[in-house]
C-alpha cells in the first residue's frame, strides 16, 4: 500500500469535501440547477471514497505503529522570519474524530438523500453539508490553533445556516440568529487565545505549544498567560458544546431538518468542544484553575441539563438536553484526565445520538410497538432521584426544569434587554445628532416579507 | 359561550389515531364557496389555489377556455356599456384570460414609469380589440382612463381582536412571542402521554391547577416580558378562582363587555388553534387520550392563556383595558387612483374600448364598469377558475365513462367464477383490483367499506387494549378477542414473556441512553456498537427489515390463534363492560348481509371468496395512522376481514342469510386477509381451516393476488421520482417495500392523495377502466335494491367518509401552511399527541405537504349507478348527506343502470351529460398505459388482446 503516502492520504481526506463543495457551488453559480440525482451520486461516491481513505489511513498508522502524522503545507505568509505555518496533523486523538466525521456524515448524507427529496432546499442542504464536513475535518486535523479556528468558524456558520434552513418562517431565523450570537461570544475567546498564543508564545502550532505525542504531550506554555489561555480555550469549547454559560442555544438549534440536527447537535459539531479540551488536556493538567473551571462547568451543566431533559416532552428537545448531559460528563472526564474514556465516550455518544435523532420522526411508531409489547403498561419512570426529596422541593425542581433553568429569562433580562435598550438610545442619540427631527427607529418587519402561498 | 367559540378549533385528536374529516366541518352548514371565503377571513387562510396556479393549469390545458365560457354562461349577465358593447360576462371573461396585469401598489409609480405600460399596448390583444382601438396610442388611452377614474377610497382595517393585536400596533411588541413559549411548554407537558421521563406533577388537578402550582414556585425568574407574573398569578390563587371564574375575571380586567365575550374568546383560542383544539377534543372525548386520562378542559387552557396574557400586558400598559386601538392602513389617494386607472386601462384594451369612447361614457356607465372590475376580485376570479377546473375534471371522468358504458362490458364469461375478492372501497385498492382482473379474468372484485359491516372492539393477541374497528360515527357493541388455540397456549405465553422482555429492554435502552448516570455508562461502553444497526438501517433498509423478520421468526414464533366471537343468543350484555362478547347468529347474519346484500352477487358465489382488510405500516411518519383504513376509524382492518370470513363460513349464518335472499352455496369458502397498502404485503388468516378440496382454488387466487400486488406496487412506484421508470414488477415491489422500511422516507406512500371520484355501482360498469388509483369503488347493484334501502345505507357510509377524506386533502393542499401542517421535515413529535415545527410551535394539524403534494384539489365526484330520482330520495332522507349535497361539498352524477346515460346534478337539478371532447384511449394493459409516466393519467380502457372476448 505504498501508492498513497501518509501526506497524500491526509490531504486527500481533508480536501475532498471542500473540493466537492467548491465544485458544486461553481457549477451552481454557472447556472446549473443542482439536479438531485447528480448531487446524490456525488455525495455517495465522495463518502464511500472517504471511508476507504480513512480506513487506509487508520490501517497504515496502526500497522506501522505511527502515532502521529504531520503534513506541512508551507507558510500562509512569512514576514521577516516570522510565519504562519499551515500544517495538518493526524494523531490518536484526531484519527477517531476524523473517522467518526466521515462515517456519520456519510450515513446522514445517505439518509438525507431520501429525507430531503423534492424539498426546495435540497441543493442548499447538501452544499452546506459538504462544507460542514470540510470544516470538521479541518478542525480535527488542524496542526495549529490558526487552522483550527478556520475549521471552527466553517462549522459554526454552516450550523447557523442550517438552523435557519426553513428561512421563510420566523422562528428558525430568530433562533439561528440567537445561536449565531452565542457562537460569536464564545468564538471571541478562541480568537483571543490565538492572538495571545502568537503574542506570548510566538506560534499557534500544536507542535510548538504541545510538543510530543498526544496524550503524552507536554506543553511549553508558562507564566501567568498559561491560566488565561487555558480559561479562554475552555470557554471557547463551552460555546461549541453548549455548556455552562452557553447552554441555552442547543434546543433552539432543533429548528433545522432532522438530519442536520443529527449530524450537528447529536454527532460532530457539539463534540468539537470536547475535542478542543482534549487537545489542550496537557495544559489543563498544569492549570488547576482551568481544570476546576472545566469540572465546575461540566458538573453544573450535567445536573441542570439532565433535570431539563426529564421534563422535556418533545422528541428533539429531549434529545438536545440528553446530548448536553453527556457532553458535560465528557467535560468532567477530561478535567479528571481520563482522556481515553473521554474519547470512547465521545465516539459512542455521537453514534448513539445520531441514531436517535434519525429515529426521532419514527418515535410514535416505536412507542406504539413498545407499548403493545409491554402489555399496555409501561412501568413508572422518573422517580429514582426525585423521590429522595420532599414533594415541595420536587415541585420546585420540576418548575426549574420546565423553565429550562431560567436560562433564557436571565440572558434576556440581564444581557439582551439592556443591550437593546442601549442600542436604541444610541440610535436616538445618533439621529438627534445627525438629523434635527428625532425619529423612532422602526422595529417592524415590512409585510412584504411575509410568505405568500 | 366557550363551547360555541370552540367549534372553530381543529377537530383532530391525538395523532396516533388519525381520522380524516372535513377541515371546515364548522362551516358545513354554508354553501362551499361561501364557507371557504368566510373561513379564510376568520383563519387568514386561502380559499382556493392561487390565481397563478390556475393560470398555469389554463396554460397547460388542464382548464380549457371553453370551461371558463361554460362557467360564465351559467351565471346571470347584463350590459355594462350600452348597445351590448360590453357585458358583465364579457368583462369577466377577459379578466380571467388573458387577465389584467397585476401591479404592486407599493411600487406602482416606478413600474408605470419604468415599464412599457404607457408606451405600447398589450401584445396579447385579440384582433377585434386591436381594430377597435384604432389609432389610439397607449398614452392617450391611459390619460383618458386617468381622467375618468374617481379614486375609490379603500380602508382596510386590520382586526384588533385581542390585546396582542392592539399592543403590536401601538407599541411594536408581540405579546405572542412573550406568552407562547411558556404556554406551549405548559400545554405540552400537561398533555404528554408518556414521553417525558418525569411527568408533570399534580396534573391530576387539571391544567389550571397544575399550571398555577408549577408557575408559582419560589425563586422563579419569569421570562422577559412576564416580569411580575408571580403577583398576577398569586392574586388568582388567593381568590381561589376556578378556571371559569378566572376567565371572567381576566376579561373584566381587559375591559371586555359581555357582548364581546364570544369574539374575544374566539380570537384567544385561534391564536394557538392546535393546542386549544387538543384540549377541546380531549375534553369532549377523554377516551381519545392514548395513555393518560386527566381532567382535560378547554376552560383551563383559556384561563392559563388569559392569565399569562394579563401578566404580559401589565408590563406594557398601565391599565390592561387600554389595549384597544384604531388601526387602519390607508393607501394614499394617488396610489389608489393609479391602481384603478391601470385596471381600467387594461380592461379597456382587452375589450377594445378606445379613448374617445371612454371619454364619452356617462358617469353612470363608467361607475358600473369600475365597480364590476372591482367586484370581480381575486377571490371571485379564483372561484370561477376553480369551477372551471372542476368542470374539466368532471368531463375527463364522465365522458370516457359514458363511452365505456356504450361499449360491450368486460365481464368474465364463465359458468362459475374462479374467485371473488372483496376489497375496501379505498381508491388505493383500485389498482390492485384492476391488475387482479387483468391477470385472471375469471376473478371478480368487489368494494365494501373496509370494516365489512363488522363493527367490533377488537383485542389482538399482541395488543394491550381493545380498539374500536369501525367508522368513527359508530360505537362498537361487540367485543372480540384473539386467543391462541388450545395447544399453542404455551407458545403464546412464551411469546408474550419475550415481548415483554424486549419492551423492557427497549425502554431501558431508550431511557438509559438519555439520563445522566445510566447514559454515561451506556453511551461510553455500548455506544460504539450502535453504528452497525444504524449503518444497516440507513444504507439497506430492506436488509435490516429481513434481519428483523428473521429474528422475529426465530425467537418470537406466532402461535396459531382463533377469534372468540361466538355468543349464545340468550346471553345478554355484561353490565360492567357495556360490550357484548362476540356476536349472536342473528347479528352475524346482519353483518354478512350488509356487505353481500348491496354487492349484488348475481353471478353466484365462486368456490372461494377472499376478503381483504387493509392498513399501512411505515417509518418516519407521525401521520402513519392517516394511511390506515378510514372505515376502521384510522386503524388496520385485518381483523374485520378475518371475522367477516369466519362469520360467512358459519353454516347457521348461511341458513339465516337465505331468508334475506342471499344464497351462499355449500361449496363456497371465505378466507380473510390483510393488505398493507404501503409495502403491498398480503397476509391470509386461518388458512389451516380451509377445506382440503378448496386448496387448489385458494392457490390459484393467491398466485394471482401475489402477482397483482407486485403489479400494483409497480404502478404506485411510477409516481415516485426515486423509482427508476423502467423497472420490472418485482423491482417495483421491492421499491415500495423499501419505502416502508426507510427511516428517512417522508413519503412512504401517497395515501389518499389524488382521490377525486367515488363510483357507486356494479363492477361490470367500471371493470377494465383505468382510474389511476383516483376512484373509490363501491359495489352496489340497484337491480337488487328495489326499496332503495341498500343505497341509503351505502351512501350514508361512503359520502361522509370519502367526502371527509377528500375535503381534508382539498384544504391541506390549497393552504398547506395553515389548513395543513406544512412540510414534514422540521416536524417534531411532542408528547405522543401531535407534531410541532422545530422546538416549539403550535400543534400542527391537517396533512403535511409530502402527503398532498401531487393532489388535484377538486371536490369529490360521486357517480351513482341508479336513477336521479332514487339517489336524490336517498340523499334527501338523510340530513347529513343532504347538507353535503345541497351545500355543494360534494359533486354528484348518476349513470342509469339500464341505458348507461349519465346525468349531472346541478343544485338539485339533473342535467344530461352532453359532448364528447374527451377521448377514451384504449391500451392493451395497465402497464402499457401508465408505464414510464409520472403525471396524472386520464381514464383509459384496458383491453387485453389475448383475453377472451367478453360480452354480455
Amino acid at each position: 500500500m505504498e501508492f498513497l503516502t501518509f501526506n497524500q492520504l491526509v490531504q486527500l481526506i481533508v480536501a475532498t469535501p471542500g473540493a466537492v463543495f467548491i465544485g458544486l457551488s461553481v457549477a451552481w453559480l454557472l447556472g446549473w440547477p443542482g439536479k438531485e440525482k447528480v448531487v446524490a451520486r456525488v455525495t455517495a461516491v465522495t463518502y464511500i471514497g472517504l471511508t476507504i481513505l480513512v480506513a487506509m489511513l487508520a490501517w497504515k498508522m496502526i500497522s506501522s505503529g505511527t502515532h502521529m502524522v504531520t503534513v506541512d503545507l508551507g507558510n500562509w505568509f512569512e514576514i521577516a522570519g516570522y510565519g504562519f505555518p499551515l500544517s495538518l496533523m493526524v494523531d490518536r486523538l484526531s484519527l477517531p474524530m476524523v473517522a467518526l466525521t466521515i462515517v456519520l456524515v456519510g450515513l446522514v448524507g445517505s439518509f438525507s438523500i431520501r429525507y430531503l427529496h423534492r424539498d426546495p432546499g435540497y441543493f442548499r442542504f447538501f452544499l452546506l453539508m459538504h462544507l460542514y464536513a470540510f470544516g470538521c475535518l479541518l478542525l480535527f486535523t488542524a496542526g495549529s490553533l490558526d487552522l483550527l479556528i478556520a475549521g471552527w468558524e466553517v462549522v459554526g456558520i454552516t450550523s447557523v445556516l442550517l438552523i435557519a434552513f426553513f428561512q421563510y418562517r420566523k422562528a428558525p431565523v430568530d433562533n439561528a440568529i440567537r445561536v449565531f450570537g452565542t457562537y460569536r461570544i464564545a468564538d471571541i475567546c478562541l480568537l483571543l487565545a490565538v492572538f495571545l498564543a502568537h503574542h506570548w508564545f510566538g506560534s499557534g502550532a500544536w507542535a510548538v505549544l504541545f510538543p510530543g505525542e498526544w496524550p503524552n504531550a507536554t506543553h511549553t506554555i508558562t507564566g501567568p498567560g498559561m491560566t488565561f489561555m487555558a480559561v479562554l480555550l475552555v470557554f471557547a469549547a463551552c460555546g461549541k458544546s453548549s455548556q455552562g454559560p452557553f447552554m441555552g442555544w442547543l434546543p433552539r438549534a432543533m429548528e433545522g431538518p432532522t438530519p442536520s440536527s443529527a449530524i450537528f447537535y447529536g454527532a460532530i459539531s457539539v463534540h468539537a468542544g470536547a475535542y478542543l479540551v482534549l487537545r489542550i488536556e496537557p495544559l489543563l493538567q498544569s492549570s488547576p484553575v482551568a481544570r476546576y473551571l472545566l469540572m465546575f462547568v461540566g458538573l453544573t451543566t450535567a445536573v441542570l441539563a439532565t433535570l431539563i431533559h426529564r421534563t422535556s416532552v418533545d422528541a428533539k428537545t429531549s434529545l438536545a438536553y440528553a446530548s448536553m448531559t453527556q457532553l458535560s460528563v465528557i467535560f468532567i472526564e477530561v478535567s479528571l484526565g481520563w482522556t481515553t474514556l473521554a474519547i470512547l465516550h465521545t465516539v459512542g455518544h455521537a453514534i448513539v445520538r445520531t441514531a436517535q435523532f434519525l429515529r426521532a420522526p419514527s418515535m410514535l411508531h416505536d412507542y406504539h410497538r413498545m407499548h403493545a409489547a409491554a402489555g399496555g403498561h409501561l412501568g413508572k419512570v422518573g422517580e429514582q432521584y426525585e423521590a429522595l426529596v420532599p414533594h415541595r422541593v420536587q415541585l420546585w425542581l420540576y418548575s426549574l426544569g420546565l423553565e429550562r433553568g431560567c436560562y433564557d429569562a436571565l440572558v434576556d433580562r440581564l444581557l439582551l434587554h439592556p443591550l437593546q435598550r442601549l442600542a436604541r438610545q444610541l440610535a436616538v442619540q445618533k439621529n438627534s445628532f445627525t438629523d434635527p427631527t428625532p425619529r423612532q427607529p422602526a422595529g417592524e418587519t415590512p409585510s412584504s416579507l411575509k410568505p405568500h402561498a | 359561550m366557550l363551547h360555541h367559540a370552540a367549534h372553530l378549533l381543529p377537530a383532530q385528536g391525538p395523532i396516533g389515531v388519525f381520522v380524516h374529516h372535513n377541515t371546515l366541518h364548522a362551516f358545513q352548514h354554508l354553501p362551499f364557496e361561501e364557507a371557504v371565503v368566510k373561513a379564510s377571513e376568520i383563519f387568514g387562510t386561502e380559499p382556493y389555489m392561487s390565481e397563478a396556479a390556475y393560470r398555469r393549469d389554463l396554460a397547460r390545458g388542464r382548464i380549457r377556455e371553453e370551461d371558463l365560457d361554460a362557467i360564465l354562461a351559467s351565471q346571470p349577465d347584463s350590459d355594462i356599456l350600452p348597445d351590448g358593447r360590453l357585458t358583465i360576462n364579457q368583462l369577466r371573461r377577459v379578466m380571467l384570460s388573458p387577465g389584467l396585469r397585476q401591479l404592486d401598489p407599493r411600487s406602482i409609480e416606478w413600474q408605470l414609469e419604468e415599464g412599457d405600460w404607457k408606451r405600447v399596448f398589450r401584445r396579447d390583444l385579440s384582433e377585434a380589440a386591436k381594430k377597435s382601438l384604432g389609432h389610439d396610442t397607449p398614452a392617450q388611452l391611459w390619460d383618458a382612463c386617468f381622467e375618468r377614474v374617481l379614486p375609490h377610497r379603500l380602508k382596510t382595517a386590520s382586526r384588533i381582536a385581542r390585546p396582542r393585536d392592539g399592543i403590536l400596533a401601538t407599541q411594536g411588541v408581540d405579546l405572542d412571542e412573550v406568552v407562547h413559549p411558556l404556554l406551549i411548554r405548559l400545554c405540552s407537558v400537561f398533555l404528554d402521554q408518556g414521553l417525558a421521563y418525569w411527568p408533570m406533577p399534580e396534573r391530576e388537578k387539571g391544567f389550571w391547577g397544575a399550571a398555577l402550582t408549577i408557575l408559582l414556585q419560589p425563586l422563579t425568574i419569569y421570562p422577559r416580558g412576564l416580569e411580575g407574573l408571580g403577583e398576577t398569578l398569586a392574586s388568582f390563587t388567593q381568590r381561589r378562582l376556578t378556571s371559569e371564574e378566572a376567565i371572567l375575571a381576566c376579561m373584566e380586567e381587559f375591559g371586555v363587555a359581555e357582548s364581546e365575550w364570544e369574539s374575544f374568546v374566539e380570537a384567544q383560542l385561534l391564536a394557538l388553534p392546535g393546542w386549544a383544539g387538543m384540549f377541546h377534543r380531549l375534553e369532549a372525548e377523554p377516551g381519545l387520550a392514548p395513555h393518560v386520562h386527566l381532567p382535560y378542559a378547554l376552560a383551563d387552557f383559556l384561563a392559563v392563556r388569559l392569565v399569562l396574557t394579563l401578566g404580559a400586558v401589565k408590563n406594557v400598559l398601565r391599565s390592561p383595558a387600554a389595549w384597544r386601538t384604531e388601526s387602519t392602513n390607508e393607501a394614499t389617494e394617488r396610489t389608489q387612483r393609479l391602481c384603478e386607472t391601470a385596471a381600467l386601462f387594461d380592461a379597456a384594451q382587452l375589450s377594445g374600448v378606445d379613448s374617445a369612447t371612454l371619454r364619452s361614457l356617462s358617469d353612470e356607465a363608467l361607475e358600473k364598469w369600475m365597480s364590476e372590475i372591482r367586484s370581480f376580485d381575486g377571490i371571485e376570479r379564483r372561484r370561477t377558475f376553480h369551477l372551471a377546473y372542476e368542470r374539466r375534471h368532471e368531463r375527463q371522468i364522465l365522458i370516457p365513462l359514458a363511452k365505456h358504458l356504450a361499449l360491450p362490458a368486460a365481464a368474465p364469461q364463465t359458468s362459475r367464477l374462479a374467485a371473488q375478492v372483496f376489497f375496501c372501497i379505498d381508491e388505493r385498492e383500485e389498482s390492485i383490483r384492476r391488475h387482479l382482473e387483468e391477470i385472471d379474468p375469471e376473478i371478480d372484485t368487489f368494494g365494501a367499506a373496509g370494516f365489512f359491516g363488522v363493527a367490533v372492539d377488537y383485542t389482538g393477541m399482541d395488543d394491550a387494549h381493545g380498539a374500536p374497528l369501525c367508522p368513527v360515527v359508530v360505537t362498537p357493541q361487540h367485543e372480540v378477542l384473539e386467543k391462541a388455540v388450545g395447544d399453542q397456549e404455551d407458545l403464546h405465553r412464551r411469546r408474550r414473556a419475550l415481548r415483554r422482555l424486549w419492551a423492557k429492554f427497549f425502554r431501558n435502552g431508550f431511557i438509559s441512553s438519555r439520563t445522566l448516570v445510566r447514559g454515561w455508562i451506556s453511551t461510553a461502553t455500548l455506544g460504539f456498537f450502535s453504528v452497525f444497526p444504524l449503518a444497516l438501517r440507513v444504507l439497506s433498509p430492506l436488509a435490516h427489515a429481513r434481519l428483523i423478520a428473521w429474528l422475529n421468526k426465530a425467537f418470537l414464533p406466532e402461535p396459531r390463534t382463533e377469534l372468540t366471537f361466538e355468543r349464545q343468543d340468550d346471553v345478554g350484555r355484561e353490565a360492567a363492560e357495556g360490550l357484548l362478547r362476540g356476536f349472536a347468529v342473528e347479528e352475524k347474519v346482519n353483518c354478512v348481509a350488509s356487505v353481500l346484500g348491496p354487492a349484488g352477487l348475481h353471478k353466484g358465489m365462486a368456490r372461494i371468496a377472499v376478503v381483504l382488510g387493509h392498513g399501512s405500516t411505515s417509518l418516519n411518519n407521525p401521520h402513519e395512522s392517516a394511511h390506515d383504513c378510514g372505515a376502521c376509524g384510522g386503524r388496520r382492518g385485518g381483523p374485520n376481514a378475518r371475522l367477516f370470513a369466519a362469520m360467512a363460513n358459519h353454516p347457521k349464518v348461511r341458513e339465516g342469510l337465505v331468508s334475506r335472499g342471499i344464497i351462499i352455496p355449500d361449496d363456497t369458502w371465505f378466507v380473510g386477509g390483510y393488505h398493507d397498502t404501503c409495502n403491498d404485503d398480503i397476509e391470509f388468516f386461518d388458512l389451516d381451516a380451509v377445506p382440503e378440496d378448496h386448496l387448489a382454488d385458494l392457490d390459484r387466487v393467491r398466485a394471482s393476488l401475489d402477482e397483482a400486488r407486485a403489479r400494483s406496487a409497480h404502478e404506485r412506484a411510477r409516481r415516485f421520482e426515486a423509482a427508476k421508470p423502467d423497472i420490472d414488477f418485482q423491482r417495483g415491489l421491492l421499491h415500495v417495500q423499501e419505502r416502508a422500511e426507510h427511516l428517512g422516507e417522508p413519503r412512504p406512500e401517497y395515501g389518499h392523495c389524488t382521490n377525486a371520484v367515488c363510483i357507486v355501482g356494479r363492477r361490470e360498469t367500471t371493470r377494465g377502466l383505468f382510474f389511476d388509483r383516483r376512484a373509490f369503488l363501491v359495489s352496489y347493484d340497484a337491480g337488487r335494491d328495489p326499496t332503495n334501502e341498500n343505497l341509503g345505507r351505502v351512501l350514508g357510509a361512503v359520502i361522509p367518509v370519502c367526502g371527509g377524506i377528500n375535503l381534508e386533502y382539498y384544504f391541506s393542499f390549497v393552504d398547506n401552511e395553515r389548513y395543513g401542517c406544512g412540510t414534514k421535515l422540521p416536524h417534531n413529535v411532542t408528547g405522543l399527541v401531535g407534531v410541532m415545527n422545530g422546538y416549539q410551535s403550535d400543534l400542527r394539524t391537517g396533512l403535511p405537504w409530502q402527503m398532498v403534494e401531487i393532489h388535484e384539489p377538486v371536490r369529490i365526484l360521486f357517480v351513482v349507478e341508479t336513477t336521479p330520482e332514487r339517489v336524490l330520495a336517498s340523499i334527501r332522507a338523510n340530513p347529513q348527506l343532504d347538507e353535503f349535497l345541497t351545500n355543494r361539498w360534494i359533486r354528484l352524477a348518476t349513470q342509469d343502470p339500464d341505458t348507461g346515460v349519465i346525468h349531472i346534478c346541478r343544485d338539485g337539478v339533473f342535467e344530461k351529460l352532453e359532448g364528447d371532447e374527451e377521448p377514451l384511449p384504449v391500451a392493451p394493459s395497465s402497464k402499457a398505459w401508465y408505464g414510464g409516466k409520472i403525471e396524472h393519467l386520464p381514464v383509459a380502457r384496458i383491453e387485453q388482446p389475448n383475453a377472451p372476448k367478453l360480452a354480455v
